[in-house]
């Protein structure tokens, strides 16, 4: 068909459009997004409120508006209402009142203070992974510390290549003194022990998502800087940027409408592998104990509790598959990317 | 000068400090243009040749005021001025930001049309960058002015949607001089424009840019170290030779009595297609260019030149115009 030859691809769709016969890699992308996507949504799925609640003709919402003490549904129970149980006593009394539950009706936070929940029961039916040492079903937690994970290593890589971007774009672009001063700081900067700055941080401030970031952050913009100062600096001798400058363009514009789309290699290329590393960055510290606050579902929080009761396979199981599983899509996506990004046509990885 | 002259360069020097040591001390100096003279007038195009590393390039960036972005050390002595109507501008002493309302009037013609298009930009955002920065123009009327830009350079106004990858080198050169063109400057510095193209295509483009220059109403100065190609279309001959300007004057002047014995030896090297004049007489130069960093003192072309004489270690000779509208810088021919 002629019109279609009329149509011109850039060069990052046609990357697109490799990526996206590289099976593995493509699969595990969106499959990896929808997952994330659906994690936004775990309190619809994955929580011990009720989504819908008709009590004597009126209708509540607990998702949305939270807290009920047990007396307004005519519970007694002290505190908060535990909806299955009153889902079940409603349902044997064939009353009028009903409710409509999530799919997987336990909380991550919910433990053995609540009335049904038993220590380290073995998965069934209603514990899909079990319980914990706290009474607090695994796959819940499960769930919830995926979200943390991903959302962790996205924001905190998003952060590191902003500013790695900006600092190292603007060393290898005005080179110079500003270029000499910054490579000093950086080398300075560098040398600090991270895991220690951490540790001692955190043992003064109680660390928290954003902190943690933070922290990180401090530490890691480091790695970007060097491949954009790189980038930077063999791209602004080319003509087309000499183009852009005869014309007046300003240097801001030059810099991030000129050369950041020619300097997108390393950026794009690396981003799955430092998601890993943020992943498995957040996972370490929760395992030390330092990194989020308890009972903040974490991978790494359940890794430590798993190993401490080593005889109950399903506490080990259940974080080590899940960490493994995400960290392995993340790398074949990572991996798919470096092949779209590859010239050659035929290489590995089909 | 008459009241014609769009550019009037006085004097210009561009040196480039070398650094060294552990304190980055300046330990030598690039005298990559050393104090050259010369003006363009309206409509007139300006040929400069000279071989590898004489200094053209950087006079044509210098011209355009873009040697502070690669080399913010760089070090620009004397002046440019130019007279747009009742302004007279000095490129040579604004800083890049006061000399960009200015941008428009002056433009550039790339060597490599490969590196000089962004490849990351399609052409209808290459032609139409400058119209944004320059002009009020809509959205609407940018595309008409780009179709009809690419008209003009032979490209079809449906191209603009491409990429420059999906273009052969000459057609990227037409992208380029419609780039140039797109915000009616009054001079374009064509940096050896056509040097990378194939030769069928190099008249070509060349024929085009003759073509467009009439229409536009456009001066060059071109840059090239192809002189027949300059005597064919340049109304003056600039002759450059290690930072300094050899000869200056008319194109029929400098290619049919060139004075200067560089410009002589460099004329003696155009193949002529006239087997009857086979057996002229052809000057081979001895050994190779000095350095700019350690120029010889005097003239600097004596260490290589055929009628030398100890005198010329001495001072570096005046660039004194011999005959009318003819500069020349070599007492000993005068």
């Amino acid at each position: 068909m002629p019109e279609q030859q009329e149509i011109s691809l850039s060069i990052l769709k046609k990357r697109w459009l490799k990526f996206k016969t590289l099976k593995r890699g493509y699969y595990s992308f969106v499959l990896l997004v929808i997952l994330y996507i659906l994690s936004w949504f775990l309190p619809l799925l994955v929580n011990n409120r009720a989504l819908i609640l008709s009590y004597e003709g009126e209708m509540y919402f607990p998702v949305v508006s939270g807290y009920y003490a047990g007396s307004e549904f005519g519970q007694d129970v002290p505190g908060e209402t535990i909806y299955r149980q009153l889902q079940a006593t409603w349902e044997t009394e064939d009353s009028d009142n009903w409710m409509i539950m999530p799919v997987y009706p336990y909380s991550p936070y919910e433990d053995i203070t609540v009335t049904g929940n038993k220590m380290y029961d073995p998965p069934s039916s209603t514990h899909w992974l079990g319980t914990d040492n706290t009474g607090r079903d695994v796959f819940s937690r499960l769930c919830y510390a995926f979200n943390i994970s991903i959302s962790f290593a996205l924001v905190l890589t998003i952060l590191n290549y902003f500013i790695g971007v900006l600092i190292g774009g603007s060393m290898g672009y005005f080179g110079g003194k500003f270029d000499l001063f910054f490579q000093r700081i950086i080398e300075i900067w560098s040398s600090l022990p991270m895991l220690f700055v951490i540790i001692i941080i955190s043992s003064i401030i109680r660390p928290s998502f954003f902190l943690l970031i933070f922290i990180y952050t401090i530490v890691n913009w480091i790695g970007m800087t060097y491949l954009m100062r790189a980038e930077f600096y063999r791209e602004k001798s080319k003509d087309y940027v000499a183009a852009a400058l005869s014309m007046g363009q300003t240097n801001f514009k030059v810099m991030f409408k000129h050369i950041l789309p020619n300097a997108m290699v390393p950026i794009i290329t690396f981003f799955p592998f430092a998601v890993v590393g943020g992943i498995s960055a957040l996972v370490s510290l929760d395992y030390l104990g330092f990194g989020m606050p308890p009972p903040t579902p974490s991978w790494g929080q359940m890794l430590d509790v798993g190993l401490q009761n080593i005889t109950k396979a399903w506490m080990v199981f259940a974080p080590i598959s899940a960490l493994f599983s995400t960290l392995i899509m993340v790398v074949f996506i990572g991996e798919a990317v470096r092949e779209a990004f590859d010239p050659k046509v035929y290489s590995r990885l089909r | 000068m008459s009241k014609n002259t769009l550019v009037d360069v006085k004097n210009l020097s561009v040196h480039f400090p070398v650094h060294g040591g552990v304190f980055s001390k300046r330990v030598a100096t690039v005298k990559a243009v050393d104090g050259i003279n010369f003006s363009i007038d309206r409509k007139q195009i300006v040929g400069m040749v000279g071989e590898s590393g004489c200094g053209k390039t950087t006079v044509g960036r210098a011209m355009i005021n873009i040697l502070r972005h690669v080399a913010p050390d760089v070090e620009i002595g004397g002046s440019i001025e130019y007279h747009f109507g009742d302004e007279i501008v000095d490129f040579a002493s604004l800083s890049s930001s006061e000399v960009r309302k200015y941008r428009s009037r002056v433009q550039m013609i790339f060597q490599d049309p490969y590196a000089s298009l962004n490849p990351r930009m399609t052409v209808a955002q290459i032609i139409s960058e400058p119209l944004q920065l320059h002009t009020d123009m809509t959205n609407k009327e940018q595309a008409e002015r780009v179709g009809w830009l690419l008209d003009k350079v032979g490209l079809q106004p449906e191209q603009a949607r491409r990429y420059p990858h999906e273009f052969s080198g000459g057609q990227r050169q037409r992208v380029g001089i419609a780039r140039a063109l797109a915000t009616n400057p009054d001079l374009i510095i064509c940096d050896e424009p056509v040097s990378a193209l194939d030769v069928s295509i190099q008249a070509q483009v060349i024929n085009l840019m003759m073509d467009l220059q009439d229409e536009f109403d456009v001066s060059y100065l071109f840059i090239a170290h192809d002189l027949s190609v300059v005597e064919h279309i340049s109304d003056k001959i600039a002759v450059m030779y290690l930072g300094d300007m050899a000869e200056y004057g008319n194109a029929q002047d400098v290619y049919h009595q060139p004075r200067h014995p560089y410009s002589k030896a460099l004329l003696s090297a155009v193949p002529l297609p006239d087997p009857s004049r086979k057996n002229r007489k052809r000057i081979v130069l001895e050994g190779d260019v000095p350095t700019p960093l350690n120029k010889p003192s005097g003239c600097a072309f004596r260490t290589r030149c055929p009628i030398a004489q100890p005198a010329c270690a001495e001072s570096k000779p005046e660039f004194k115009e011999q005959a009318k509208d003819h500069f020349v810088a070599c007492p000993l021919v005068e």
